[in-house]
């Protein structure tokens, strides 16, 4: 197709130059115009993170083409700071705390710019509908609502400018002060590169070639072809692995590209370079891959179970990992209970969804060595398993960990940065790799799937004299961080409660489904979800308020926990008391007493929504007026 | 009643930094010209706000003001190992360290000044970017301070490494698990108050008020960020997210199916800090990340069954499993109450 000659005003400034046609009015911005403020977070309209101004409406840059704007005025994050002084509602943002990792921060700032723009009086619940369209997953929002109405209100004169500005700590001490985030105005602004936004001169781009299959044997590779295309400059398999092949954080079993077999749907089998993202998808469609599908697995009990299809060869019984832990005599517990409940739980593989996808470079410095340029949240152990995978000292390998756009434990695992480190070197040139959404979600880790039986004894009274759990949980087709959960899941299980009689045991088991490994509270949320909601039932059961059942049971100073450590200072009773207070929680077993409460309501909850009501009643007052 | 609100709670408890293994960091400190500090660690910011704590750190630990703090980071070939971004270790592992690499700094400028000004070390204090000794008309700014060392041959640097009393647990076969997996626990306790929508299932969570031991909080704007956003992420695995395989293969590639948390889904966060310090590192900071998440959903779970007494036990409780448990609930109750009138 013949390029197009967009006529635009960007930012305030005539731009009169060729695109792309198939260019996204975020790639010519991005790409072309080296705007990287505004970010591509899902590339379908769902997350705002690429969120510009056309024409003054707010618009999603992943779903403009980019010949719709000609002869637009269009306005990007980097368009409200520009002589470097921050916009009110960048300040704000910066004051409240409202950027953590930040990707999602430029479009949230767009839109809160175009909230206030619309209705400058608008009240804290138009604000959350007006920023509906726009994912965060780092703050939860509340800071960023919080953010909107103070720029609102310094706007509007009811808060001076000096609401914006850092709260005096002349007193010296810092400690135990809300210094504002030090990192923020590079946020709010748009200026901080995550490793997507890097170019370096000479760079190569990187497409991956992934498995359609669950479990298949891979017969043969042909990348003739792929190599054949011009501006593809290298093509990888594992075939090209100097070392010894293998990453994952407790277990290396994880090849860079799939080794002999494919284990999931996903997973990396080969690799490209080429002067272009395009010319590089276009080889990697002409790779050709035989496969011979094996028998997959997955179910994990399934798995456990004799004659299974094994994932890998080195765990038969494909058991990743148990974690036992023992105290006591569980049978001599429950008989001696009063009342024995018993439940089953079950808990779903969620994705991290950092609004940042993975992305990276990598390139061979003046000193050969092998440096990798990504937002992994562990640099050091990437290392050591880097450097023998391409078979070269440590000293000789270097990561450098750039702004990490959500991380949550998912970007714990050197998913991709073995294939850029092994293209970097077969080209001596940077390249750089940038998933899209949905390879980022069919690819790496999710939060580990449970499945739980919980058994708990008690007495009349309330005490737990015996917990018998048994959890099994989907680690995926690759070891990652199994082991490590399953152990956290299991030490943790039992709560913080002393119980004489105790049986935890927890299993990670292969399967052939996407890995599962770290995650934000990293299996103690499957174990402790189980504990947590049985001791209400059973609260239910003995007509115990459920903050009582806990204090009857709680650890206090010096308890020894389920692992027979001794504790020193135990803070339970205080975070107890603390919450009750808090909430003027109305004391009562919780025998579904919701509707007779007196304790619901009050000004520290938010008003429930109930979708377009606010647009119903301006209906309405417009019609009366 | 269309929509009932109800109200439940869960505790927590979580360990700090690695689990069964020995944890370490370590960090460089340099007080520089012009009365700056300088940072440098191997590990840093995935958005929690480490680097704002670790500036407060370092400023309150050699006397400067916080913006005056550079933080040189994350790069295995330029900075000293600081070991991983996660396991709710940064505040703990890497601000102890930080703290103590900063001390030794300020003691090599401090030893200077003393021979300098003539006065015992002890009497000399640092803050707000000035040295002074006391009861002396001696005070200068840490930026004349670092000139007068770098005069007599002195740069003012320090080093520092933290590591963790801990142990693996004994989880071979037939182990009973017993070990010292931590050194630092945290403990926490949530109320969520929710709203059930009894015709279509729907559940919203109106206020959750989240009390959580953070042993010291440096920066308690930060405390409340980790709070607030790990409820909403546990409210996402709660209430709607849901990665869905067939064979091998997702039906949610995309955030068009793969529904996460947006502005109108959040409660109102009500968060205590409490802080109850821990005795070992030298600043009594513990850690928030993860134990933030760990009591929302049963609390939810619980305050669900408080509003219309149906409890969901395979997350996540959409709006079609709590009606369909509704719906069973009811036709339990009728055939109850028919038996009761036989």
């Amino acid at each position: 197709m013949v390029d197009i000659r967009l006529n635009a005003t960007i930012n305030g400034r005539k731009v009169s130059r060729d695109a792309k046609p198939h260019l996204r009015l975020l790639d010519f911005l991005r790409d072309d115009l080296n705007l990287t403020g505004n970010k591509e977070g899902c590339g379908a309209g769902e997350c705002g993170t690429c969120s510009v101004f056309v024409d003054g409406v707010l618009m999603k840059s992943c779903l403009m083409p980019v010949a719709k704007a000609q002869g637009a005025t269009v306005d990007t994050i980097e368009s409200l700071a520009k002589s470097g002084e921050l916009s009110v509602l960048q300040k704000a943002f910066h004051k409240a705390g409202a950027s953590q990792c930040g990707y999602c921060i430029p479009g949230m700032v767009m839109a809160a710019t175009a909230a206030l723009r619309a209705n400058p009086f608008a009240d804290r619940e138009e604000i959350k509908e007006r920023l509906g369209g726009n994912i965060c997953r780092c703050t939860g929002y509340q800071k960023i609502f919080d953010a909107v109405e103070l720029a609102r209100d310094v706007q509007n004169g009811r808060l001076p400018s000096t609401a914006l500005l850092e709260t005096d700590t002349a007193d010296g001490d810092v400690i135990g002060k809300s210094v504002r985030r030090i990192d923020a105005p590079s946020k709010v602004s748009g200026r901080l590169k995550y490793a997507g936004d890097m170019i370096m001169p000479g760079m190569l781009h990187v497409q991956v070639l992934r498995s359609p299959h669950a479990h298949a044997r891979i017969v043969s590779i042909d990348t003739s072809a792929a190599l054949a295309i011009a501006g593809v400059e290298s093509v990888i398999t594992s075939a090209d692995v100097p070392g010894k092949d293998g990453f994952g954080v407790f277990v290396h079993d994880q090849p860079i590209m799939a080794r002999d077999k494919v284990r999931y749907v996903g997973e990396a089998v080969a690799a490209v370079a080429a002067e272009d993202a395009l010319t590089a998808k276009r080889a990697v469609a002409a790779i050709k891959v035989v496969y011979e599908p094996l028998a997959p697995v997955f179910d994990p009990d399934e798995a456990m179970r004799e004659g299974a299809a094994i994932v890998h060869d080195y765990a038969p019984d494909n058991i990743t990992k148990h974690i036992p832990i023992r105290v006591g005599d569980v049978e001599a517990g429950f008989a001696e209970s009063d009342l024995v409940i018993e439940e089953n739980y079950s808990t779903q593989a969620i994705e991290h969804a950092y609004l940042e996808p993975e992305a990276g470079l990598a390139y061979i410095d003046h000193d050969d060595v092998v440096t990798v340029v990504s937002p992994s949240q562990n640099i050091t152990h990437h290392r050591h398993m880097l450097a023998r995978i391409i078979a070269k000292p440590i000293s000789k390998v270097r990561f450098i960990m750039s702004p990490v756009g959500g991380g949550f434990g998912g970007k714990e695992d050197m998913i991709y940065q073995g294939m850029l480190a092994l293209l970097a070197m077969k080209t001596m040139r940077p390249v750089r790799l940038v998933y899209t959404r949905e390879e980022s979600i069919i690819s790496t880790a999710k939060r580990h799937p449970s499945r739980t039986t919980l058994r708990m004894g008690v007495t009349r009274d309330g005490r737990i004299k015996a917990l018998a759990m048994r959890m099994v949980c989907d680690g995926g087709a690759y070891g990652l961080s199994t082991e490590g959960v399953m152990r956290k899941a299991a030490i943790l299980a039992a709560g913080p409660y002393n119980i004489p009689n105790v049986r935890i045991d927890t299993f990670g088991i292969y399967t052939n489904n996407t890995p599962s490994g770290a995650f934000r509270s990293f299996g103690a949320l499957q174990t402790q979800f189980a504990t947590e909601s049985h001791l209400d039932i059973i609260a239910e059961r003995l007509g115990l308020d459920p903050f009582e059942i806990r204090r009857i049971n709680a650890m206090r100073d010096g308890a020894t926990t389920h692992t027979k450590q001794k504790l020193g200072s135990v803070s339970l009773m205080r975070a107890l008391d603390a919450a009750e207070q808090a909430s003027n929680w109305e004391a009562g077993a919780p025998t579904v007493r919701g509707p007779t409460r007196g304790d619901l309501g009050h000004d520290d909850v938010r008003p429930s929504v109930t979708l377009g009501a606010r647009f119903a009643a301006d209906d309405k007052q417009e019609a009366a007026e | 009643m269309a929509r009932k609100r109800g109200r439940g709670m869960a505790a927590c408890w979580y360990g700090i930094a690695r689990t069964a293994t020995i944890d370490r960091a370590a960090a460089w400190a340099e007080i520089d010209d012009g009365g700056s500090a300088k940072i440098v660690t191997g590990v840093t910011e995935i958005g929690e706000g480490i680097l704002t704590v670790l500036a407060q750190i370092a400023a309150h630990e050699i006397g400067v003001k916080p913006e005056h703090v550079v933080i040189g980071d994350n790069d295995t070939a330029r900075a000293p190992e600081a070991a991983h971004a996660g396991a709710s270790r940064q505040t703990y592992m890497i601000g102890n360290v930080v703290a103590l690499a900063s001390r030794e700094a300020r003691k090599r400028l401090v030893d200077v000044m003393a021979e300098m000004w003539d006065v015992s070390a002890e009497t000399i204090h640092t803050g707000n970017g000035e040295i002074w000794a006391e009861n002396t008309n001696h005070r200068i700014s840490m930026g004349e301070a670092v000139a007068c060392a770098k005069n007599r041959g002195v740069v003012p640097i320090g080093s520092a490494t933290f590591g963790t009393d801990t142990t693996g647990i004994a989880d071979g076969k037939g182990g009973d698990g017993s070990g010292r997996p931590w050194q630092a626990y945290v403990f926490g306790c949530q109320v969520a108050e929710v709203e059930v929508d009894t015709i279509t299932g729907e559940v919203q969570v109106l206020a959750v008020w989240a009390a959580h031991d953070v042993g010291r909080a440096v920066n308690p704007q930060g405390v409340e960020g980790q709070i607030e956003g790990g409820i909403v992420q546990a409210i996402g695995q709660g209430l709607m997210e849901d990665y869905q395989l067939k064979d091998g293969h997702t039906s949610t590639s995309g955030f068009a199916k793969y529904i996460l948390p947006t502005s109108l889904d959040v409660p109102r966060v009500n968060s205590i800090i409490i802080e109850d310090p821990d005795p070992i590192g030298p600043l009594g900071v513990k850690g928030i990340g993860e134990p933030a998440m760990v009591p929302t959903i049963p609390a939810v779970m619980n305050a669900i069954y408080d509003a219309v007494g149906v409890r969901v036990f395979d997350l996540p409780a959409t709006p079609e499993k709590i009606l369909l448990a509704m719906r069973e609930k009811a036709r339990r109750e009728a055939a109850t109450s028919m038996q009761a009138a036989e």
